[in-house]
């Protein structure tokens, strides 16, 4: 915190202020190692699972990026394409890994299930760009619902957040 | 054209009934292993979520999984009140309930009312008392069931009596076995101060809600051991005389009556217990030479006031004083020392039983019982194991006074 400007810390302010609402008492969150990896750099992603002791969590992931990997036990995992399905038995945390391409960016969209409370829905989607740099390319799957939800307060966040950074610049 | 519309239902019902594996045993050995669990949960997501082709649902993966946490990936097995036995592989997810004291204790277990389908006519009347059962469908009747109406509800899971009715209900489970294999058809009573209990912490077992079976048991025996204790040791020949009025005028309860039974639990001897008949007329001069102590008259479906329907009062002093105002009556003890009582069906007859027998033994030795508060028992019992928004302060009536 040492040192930012106060433009980025309005930047900071409003992403605390939106992002909570949209990923409030979700039972599964996800976290990324980098959302800006260089080209062919591994990204790790992990879910943080509360709340669920038996269920499934499905993953898509955007168009480029592949499956590299998880920490959780091969007979819990399936692959198919630009999805990864997980068996959720008691688990907290699940981590896997993935590989960027060579260019390109998206969202890793999720869905989750908890079988024994008898609920689903969705993992706010998590924005990934090779290098930074946005690309017209597609997820991988279908916007979830969740996502829709959250877009509008993320394109507010944004826009504020560029506005704010934008007439910080010109000072 | 009936019978083709319930042919085609028995077809369309086989397999949603069909529940004589667990979901994902795929070995057939009757356990669901950690390994075939977490096969079928992938299969499940890939089917659901990533364009995989499997068998299993969501209704299937989540009866799995309920299987697996809380049944150690084992089926249960349940012996009933006629004694059957029978396996579950799955939870109940589709009940019909012919039983409104079953459907009772259910509720009163926790039990998803969303997962009842169906229920019998008299529950379905009692808007009051289930609420949420108004908008579910209405299979009738033991004596007069809609086999059409059960099976297009597709149950998994129906509940009889067991030992009442016999031969309606054999009936009625026969045709949904036919009908529909691997079907449960579950048989209790809920309404005996003898098995009551028992079958409590069996339909908990059932449901999985066994804590709550434990603490709503316990609550249930605190009660009808208290008035067992407080009764004990008194000699026959000197326990309250009490006659017993049903429904209809000078109809009493013989031994054979499930309202003699409590009678006789709450210390009360009743002059007309012997006899064939469950339900005999007296002679009204009988009543007079027997002399009752105490005299108790049943108000509910045969003489439709009070209960959970309506609060109202009047109605039955009104029954009270038909009562003290029949001739010669002036000279009964009961009448001579204000002891002349009017309960509602609703409390002594079904699985409130204890509630109305509670009553029954503080009207017969108001000393002996001088700590025993019904009213407080039939409140905690409506807010707390009931869940409904029920007070008795103003609503409903169930005594008088």
């Amino acid at each position: 915190m040492i040192g930012l400007p106060a433009n980025r810390l309005c930047c900071l302010l409003l992403l605390f202020l939106f992002v909570p609402a949209v990923v409030c008492g979700a039972p599964v969150t996800r976290t990324l190692s980098t959302a800006e990896p260089g080209a062919g750099e591994v990204v790790t992603v992990s879910l943080s699972i509360d709340g669920i002791d038996l269920g499934g969590v499905v993953e898509t992931l955007p168009a480029g990026y592949a499956f590299a990997g998880t920490d959780h036990p091969d007979d819990r995992v399936v692959v198919r394409g630009q999805k990864i399905g997980f068996a959720v038995m008691n688990e907290t945390r699940i981590t896997y890994s993935v590989t960027a391409p060579a260019s390109g960016s998206g969202d890793i969209t999720g869905t989750w299930e908890d079988f024994l409370g008898e609920s689903e829905g969705e993992v706010a989607a998590s924005h990934v760009a090779v290098d930074g740099i946005e690309t017209a390319a597609e997820s991988g799957g279908e916007k979830p619902a969740a996502q829709e939800a959250a877009s509008p307060f993320a394109v507010l966040a944004t826009v504020a957040a560029l506005l704010i950074a934008g007439r910080g610049g010109r000072r | 054209m009936k019978r083709l519309l319930l042919v085609l239902l028995l077809l369309l019902a086989v397999p949603a009934s069909a529940a004589d594996r667990i979901p994902g045993d795929t070995d057939g050995d009757g356990v669901l292993a950690s390994g075939e669990y977490a096969s079928a949960v992938l299969a499940y997501l890939d089917t659901a979520y990533m364009g995989g082709a499997g068998d299993l649902d969501r209704d299937d993966i989540r009866d799995a999984a309920w299987v697996y946490a809380r049944w150690d990936g084992k089926p249960r097995e349940v012996v009933d009140s006629s004694g059957q036995t029978v396996t579950l592989y799955r939870p109940l997810r589709r009940v019909v309930t012919f039983s409104g004291e079953s459907l009772e204790t259910l509720r009163s277990l926790g039990f998803d009312m969303d997962r009842v389908v169906a229920v019998d006519k008299y529950s379905h009347e009692k808007s009051t008392f289930f609420p949420e059962c108004q908008n579910k469908a209405n299979v009738g009747s033991i004596w007069s069931p809609d086999m059409e109406k059960v099976i297009s509800v597709q149950p998994d899971t129906v509940f009889l009596y067991a030992t009442i009715s016999t031969a309606a209900c054999d009936d009625i489970q026969q045709r949904l076995e036919a009908s529909s294999p691997g079907i449960r058809v579950l048989r209790f009573d809920c309404f005996k101060p003898a098995t009551y209990a028992d079958e409590i912490r069996t339909i908990a077992s059932i449901v999985d809600e066994t804590e709550r079976g434990e603490e709503f048991a316990s609550y249930y025996e605190s009660t009808m051991d208290q008035i067992r204790d407080g009764t004990a040791g008194i000699p026959d020949d000197e326990k309250t005389r009490v006659y017993f009025e049903y429904w209809f005028d000078y109809t009493t309860v013989a031994a054979s009556a499930g309202y003699n039974e409590k009678t006789e639990l709450a210390g009360g001897k009743n002059p007309f217990a012997v006899g064939t008949a469950e339900y005999p007329v007296v002679d009204p001069e009988a009543i007079l030479v027997a002399d009752p102590e105490v005299v108790v008259k049943l108000a509910g479906q045969g003489l439709a006031v009070g209960g959970y329907a309506g609060h109202d009062p009047e109605a039955l002093d009104a029954i009270r004083s038909a009562l003290v105002e029949r001739p010669g009556w002036s000279k009964i003890s009961a009448v001579k020392d204000d002891r002349v009582h009017v309960i509602h069906s609703d409390i002594l007859g079904g699985a409130q039983h204890f509630i109305g027998t509670a009553y029954l033994a503080k009207w017969f030795y108001p000393d002996r019982f001088a700590d025993l508060d019904p009213h407080a028992v039939h409140q905690r019992y409506l807010t707390g194991f009931q869940g409904i928004d029920f007070d008795l302060a103003s609503e409903g009536t169930f005594v008088y006074p």
